[in-house]
Order: C-alpha cells, then structure tokens, then sequence
C-alpha cells in the first residue's frame, strides 16, 4: 500500500508564521513514513519554535526508536519557557507507520485523530503512558493496522475550536463537526486526495467563523492508505546503446503512467518498440519546445529545458501547473505517489557548447534536483535508475 | 501531382536554444506564398548535434527534404527551396 501524506496550515489571523509545525519522512527502502504534527504554545514565532523543535526532536527520537514517555521529557526539559505563562508547552501527534498497514500513533494535548475504515469512524483503544516529572503531562499510545482505502485525520485545536463564540458553533466546530465534514466530502468524492482532503478541512473550518478569519493557527493533516499511483519518466539515451532495447521494453512493460522527456529519446524509444511520434503542429509555446505525442505514453516533452523549468515550478511555494509542457510534467508527478527516474547516462556534447546563448544543466544534476524537492517537499516516493 | 516539398525544423533542445522556434515562427509567414507544395514540420529532434562530433555549433537545424542546412537562416531555407522546384 501506499501512504498519501499531506497537510495544510493556515496560520492565526495578523500573524506573520503559523505556531503550528509538521514535518514527515519517508523511507522508501523500508517502506516507513515519520510525520508529527505540533502546536506550540500560543501564536506566531514563539509558538513557532516551540512546535518546530518538539516536532523536529519527535521525528528523531521515532526514528532512532527510542522510548517515547522518555522522548516526551527530553523534548519538555529542552524548550524555551513563556516569559509570560512561565510553562514551556507544546502538543504533538506522531505518527510512525509501515505500508504494510501497522501504525504507532502518540499524542499528547492535540485533538485525537479520526479514523476512517469503511466510510465508519472507529475508536479504537490506546495506552496512558504519564510522567513522574510532569504530572500534567499524559501521553496515548494507539497501535493499529490499516487497511487499504482507510484514512487518518489529524489537525491542531485551530480547526476544532474554530467558530468559537460565534452563534452557530458556541462551542466551536468539536471533534465530531470535524469528523461530519470528512465523511461528507468522502461521501462525494471518495478517492479525494490527502492534499485536497485537508485543504477543504481548512476552508470549511474558516467558514465557522462569522468573519471567515482564523482565530488560531489551524493545521488538518491527512493520511489516505490505497494502492499506489505509478508513473516512470524516461529520460537520456542509455550509455551503451546496444542496450537501446532492453530499456525499451522495460519502458512498454511499466504498469502505470509514462512520460517520455527528451527529443533523442523520444526517437529511441519510438525505434525500438516501432510506435510513431506525431508533432503537434502548435506552434512552439514561450520559451520551451513544443509536446510531442506517442501511443501508449501519457506525455513526450523535450528534456533539459522543460525538467528544468518543471523544478522550477516545483520549487514554488504552490506548485505552478501552468498549461505548458513544464507545467504538464509537473502535474504528471504530482499527481503520481511512486515515481521511477529512468535516467540516461548518455552525454550530449552539444549542450555544452560554450557558444550556447543559456547554460544547459547537466541532466543527472536535474534530476537529482527533482527527485529530491519531490520526496521532501510532496513526499513522493522516487526510485532513481541510471541506464 | 504536384511535387511536395518537406521543410523539417528540428526542435531539440540545442536548435530550440540556437533559435529554432523563432525560425519556426517566421517561416510560417514567409512560406505562405507556396501555399500546399511546401510543407512545413515541426519535430521533436533531428538527432543531428548528438551524431555530429566536429558540428554540433551548427545548430539550428534544418531538414529540406532529404537535406540537412545547419545554422539555418529563413534565407538558406528558401534558397534550398527554390532549388527544389
């Protein structure tokens, strides 16, 4: 199985850095994924460092395996105490889970998660595991095992709180407010991604608010256990090429979506497996080569140009899919879990021609590039083969 | 029948930063007066500059019929062109 992982934050209303923090890792040659999510105490910087260090320190302490009561106090001694408060807080939710569908969740003072299996939401039992040196302090322990198509949802009191006060949600939106709006749009759309899940948890939590402001930072962190997407991005002429035909094939036989970046690639694989490429008679767009168009292969762009172009849009604070080739890559990947580089060694002298009016990146360099923003930033899993 | 002549714009990823695209932009207007017998093709690569050791500065690329014009101006292409005819 695969674990789609995403969360969206909005922070408190005229703060400048959201207090809450969430972070996750993946370990694809184990198939582990580490992501806590913590909300410091109060707003802004402050609550801001509280929650990136517990968060930052959790991940680490989930990691290594260490005892988590023992984590828990490490991670209390280290922080930063309220000038104001005179406490040093902050709350976490860990969750530490195998695609195999075994999963470790630990939370202190967050809102407890909700699970979904089966369009039903299941409370499942957990452990109490409290300190001596902080007696107010206590810690839940769950182990459970997902199956495929089940779902976790996480969020920071922001969310739950929301509305408030206000005449509709005197006692704000609550646990189950939160638990109505996921079974609903599941009800709707039910392979709704992690992504688009907790943005909509986001905006439905500021509409309890009468001036749709958030009153606190708010955080919906989404976990969704299905099978996953594949793609394969072929790109670069392999090395030797009389092993042209082996990677050919291994391309033709790839169960999932395939993309095809470069010109001499594209000619490669159209040789060997004999399918014909059709030029779109658009006229080039801007400043990148134009599509191309293969049977049986979901996108042929030219290389260097457009991955580069696509990093770049990766890059950006919200991913640019712009209707253009780069833009079209990036929605390729970014609609994909599992991404497999086929990486080709082979170098074109040509591209690094000092007469070149723009520096051409080195396409292994690129790649690297790419594959890295979309593990840690999208949390994709990418499997790199140089050819 | 008239003969058909094929102009091929190579737009690999050298040609396309040596200017093949704003060639492809300017031969569409300029080959206009030949109406259907001159048939103008983007394609994605010629694969021309990776098979051409002591050339590859020649970029950009252009096929005319069977023909390759390196550094190809709109002037080389319509000289080949009336050559053909």
């Amino acid at each position: 199985m695969f674990i789609d992982i995403d969360c969206i934050q909005k922070r408190k209303n005229k703060e400048h850095t959201c207090g809450d923090y969430f972070i996750s890792k993946r370990y694809p040659e184990i198939s582990r994924l580490i992501a806590v999510l913590s909300d410091g105490l109060g707003s802004g910087i402050k609550a801001h460092i509280l929650s990136c260090m517990t968060a930052t320190m959790m991940a680490k302490f989930i990691e290594a395996g260490k005892d988590i009561k023992k984590a828990s106090e490490i991670i209390m001694e280290s922080l930063p105490i309220c000038q104001i408060r005179k406490i040093s807080y902050s709350t976490f939710s860990a969750i530490d889970c195998n695609e195999d569908g075994s999963v470790k969740i630990v939370e202190e003072g967050n809102p407890s998660f909700i699970w979904i299996h089966n369009s039903q939401i299941i409370e499942p039992e957990y452990v109490t595991v409290s300190s001596k040196k902080f007696t107010d302090r206590k810690v839940q322990v769950y182990n459970i095992t997902l199956e495929e198509n089940d779902r976790l949802i996480f969020c920071s009191d922001g969310i739950t709180q929301s509305g408030l006060g206000t005449q509709k949600f005197k006692l704000g939106l609550r646990r189950q407010g939160l638990a109505d709006i996921v079974t609903n749009v599941l009800k709707i759309a039910p392979t709704i991604s992690s992504r688009d899940l907790s943005r909509h948890i986001i905006s439905e939590a500021l509409k309890c608010e009468e001036d749709l402001l958030p009153k606190d930072d708010m955080s919906a962190m989404c976990l969704f256990f299905r099978n996953p997407r594949q793609a394969l991005v072929f790109t670069g002429p392999p090395y030797h090429n009389q092993r042209d035909n082996f990677y050919a094939n291994i391309f033709k036989d790839f169960k999932g979506k395939k993309a095809i970046c470069g010109g001499t690639t594209a000619n490669l694989i159209s040789r060997e497996l004999n399918i014909p490429i059709e030029n779109g008679k658009i006229l080039a767009s801007g400043s990148l080569p134009p599509m191309s168009y293969m049977k049986g292969v979901d996108l042929v762009t030219e290389g260097i140009l457009t991955l580069t172009r696509a990093y770049e849009y990766l890059e950006q604070d919200e991913p640019v899919t712009n209707d253009d080739p780069a833009g079209r890559l990036t929605d390729f990947l970014l609609n994909s879990d599992c991404i497999t580089f086929m990486i080709g060694a082979k170098i074109n002298q040509a591209h690094y021609d000092p007469n070149l009016p723009i520096e051409i990146e080195i396409r292994k360099n690129i790649m690297k590039k790419i594959g890295h923003i979309l593990e840690t930033r999208y949390i994709k899993k990418v499997i790199f083969q140089y050819m | 029948m008239k003969k058909v002549i094929t102009v091929k714009i190579c737009l690999g990823t050298t040609c396309f930063v040596m200017g093949a695209a704003k060639l492809q932009e300017k031969l569409k207007s300029v080959l206009e007066k030949y109406g259907d017998s001159v048939d103008v093709k983007p394609v994605n690569c010629l694969n021309i500059c990776a098979n051409t050791d002591t050339q590859y500065a020649k970029a950009p690329y252009v096929m005319v019929d069977n023909d390759i014009i390196s550094e190809a101006t709109v002037e080389k292409i319509i000289n080949k062109i009336e050559k053909g005819y």
